[in-house]
């Protein structure tokens, strides 16, 4: 039996039995837009940032230099805090880009402003196009629609260390902003889903991790707007792959509780052992960052063959790819875990 | 009498150092004024009261009691109170802190684990030069070299920015100033290997033990 790409990455989401296990790279926070491939295919950041047509055409050539089964929009983790008012410096070709600087000081400075409006201009706008040329030129290639989560937003669009202290100073006004972060996250998986014919929804929260938080705050904080927005997507009726970045530890158990159809962690985590400790987990991950950057090639295959043998559900980096990742390191993950289906 | 004295100043001294772990800045600034209306020696009650208070939250976040927000908050408290207490200190001491300059690396924004770092190693004792966030591998050197540095700490949380650290220790070793410089590097996707590759003197998982490892390299500073 075989699968459409689409159709395996759809089945992993929702535990039927597939031939072997999908490897994807949603884009977002975990982009594979490496120098190698922008040089190759022409098509460059940052100007791939602000074009629906090159950031469809970095996309694609992604996927066929990677061998990575999914296109993935967009290429880095800016826009949604761009939407809100933050400066962003777009950054180089090998520099993603980053927040120049944060719109407001403190939670209680935050204008609410409205959300459906937001979403229809700007970068937004470029990536809903994005996806919707690369859902209608490839039917049968899911197209992974990668948002930053609702804290790692908020921490980008308020003075980050003044955020963290709020949350215990000035819960209610951080709650109230989480909120409208979180209803612009909405407004944008709407867009992707909707208009542009996304296959899934994946958001990486790394300013939320429980490392940060510690358990109390991330139950209030991070679990239940993540769990807000993974509502609205199954609502829409599309899957939610949530990463969660850090050493879960004393969070390990809320990770686990957040209504997502997969968990993908960073490379320290032993995903079998998550798996054997919560079952009804799809997991996914995590082929060291670090691995892929310095190879060599037979570790990278190696360490691809042991998450497929060990019952990985979704094959996938753990963390950001570095943009000087070499290809052939890459492709000895996706080649590795291909072969599995030989 | 002196005794009695002895004892409200000690007191004073615990209750600085609980308004810091309890992360109440108001109480703070309250008991560091009462420490100068009363003419106790103002460098004793930092260091006995503040940075004691510090050492406590740092073994919390180590015991992962406290976070990232409590740790925030109670430096603030702790700040509060220095900036009282400061302008006091009758000896003068400064001079002979070690220096550290501090910064997250070209292409990387996020400072808040740099931040930690400062912070911890600052109420440890050290003087701290931060250079902020996004800067460039030249710069590091430039300021170590300007304000006679012990150690250069660098921060990234992205891996695509790690390449520049290892610049760091290259300009280092181009200028012929390696010797000079102790070298310690820290953030998410960093690892001891990777500290080890570039030739890094060490690296640290966590703001404390980022300071256990300055006073692993460099000579414990006086107030420590």
């Amino acid at each position: 039996m075989s699968y459409t790409q689409q159709e395996r990455l759809l089945r992993a989401l929702s535990k039927q039995n597939v031939d072997r296990p999908p490897v994807i790279c949603t884009g977002g926070m975990m982009n594979a837009a490496i120098v190698d491939v922008m040089r190759r295919s022409g098509f460059t950041l940052p100007a791939a940032h602000t074009d629906s047509g090159l950031m469809a055409g970095l996309a694609a050539a992604v996927r066929e230099a990677t061998g990575f089964e999914n296109f993935g929009v967009p290429f880095c983790m800016t826009t949604e805090a761009e939407l809100l008012g933050s400066d962003v410096d777009l950054g180089t070709l090998e520099c993603e880009p980053k927040i120049a600087r944060e719109k407001f000081p403190t939670v209680s400075a935050v204008e609410f402003r409205d959300v459906r409006r937001l979403i229809r201009d700007g970068r937004a706008a470029v990536i809903v196009s994005a996806a919707r040329r690369l859902a209608a030129a490839h039917p049968g290639v899911p197209v992974i629609g990668s948002l930053t989560g609702p804290v790692s937003t908020a921490a980008s669009v308020v003075d980050p260390l003044t955020f963290y202290k709020e949350l215990r100073r000035a819960p209610d006004a951080a709650h109230r902003f989480l909120a409208h972060v979180t209803a612009l996250l909405k407004e944008f998986c709407t867009a992707l889903l909707t208009d542009g014919g996304a296959t899934a929804i994946a958001v990486g929260d790394p300013s939320a991790t429980g490392e940060i938080l510690g358990p109390a705050m991330f139950e209030q904080f991070a679990a239940r707007y993540l769990n807000e927005l993974a509502a609205h997507v199954h609502a829409l009726g599309a899957p939610f792959i949530l990463h969660i970045c850090g050493d879960l530890k004393r969070v390990k158990h809320l990770a686990a509780a957040i209504h997502c159809d997969a968990l993908s962690t960073d490379a320290m985590i032993n995903l079998p052992a998550l798996k054997r400790e919560f079952p009804h987990l799809t997991t996914m991950g995590n082929v060291s960052t670090f691995a892929l950057e310095w190879g060599p090639v037979p570790k990278l295959a190696t360490i691809a063959r042991n998450l497929v043998r060990d019952g990985v559900d979704i094959i996938s980096p753990a963390c950001g790819l570095s943009t000087a990742t070499c290809l052939a390191n890459i492709r000895a993950v996706t080649d590795a875990v291909k072969e599995g289906a030989a | 009498m002196s005794n009695s004295i002895n004892n409200e100043e000690t007191q004073l001294h615990a209750a600085l150092a609980d308004d810091v772990v309890a992360m109440d800045e108001t109480n703070s600034v309250g008991h560091a004024n009462e420490i100068v209306a009363r003419q106790f020696d103002a460098y004793t009650a930092i260091d006995q009261g503040l940075v004691e208070g510090m050492n406590r939250v740092g073994k919390l976040f180590e015991q992962e009691e406290y976070f990232i927000p409590e740790l925030l908050l109670s430096s603030d408290a702790m700040y509060a109170a220095l900036d009282v207490l400061k302008p006091h200190i009758r000896r003068a001491d400064g001079d002979q802190k070690p220096k550290v300059v501090f910064g997250v690396v070209e292409g990387d924004t996020h400072d808040i684990g740099k931040n930690l770092v400062k912070i911890m190693a600052d109420s440890s004792g050290y003087e701290v030069i931060d250079l902020g966030r996004d800067v460039p591998p030249q710069k590091f050197v430039d300021e170590a070299v300007a304000v006679g540095a012990s150690c250069i700490a660098i921060s990234t949380l992205m891996t695509t920015t790690m390449d520049a650290m290892a610049e760091v220790v290259t300009i280092l070793q181009k200028l012929k100033l390696r010797e000079k410089f102790k070298v310690i590097v820290g953030g998410g996707p960093i690892s001891p290997a990777f500290a080890e590759k570039i030739g890094a003197d060490g690296y640290a998982p966590s703001a404390p033990t980022a300071v256990k490892l300055l006073n692993k390299l460099l000579a414990p500073p006086a107030s420590a």
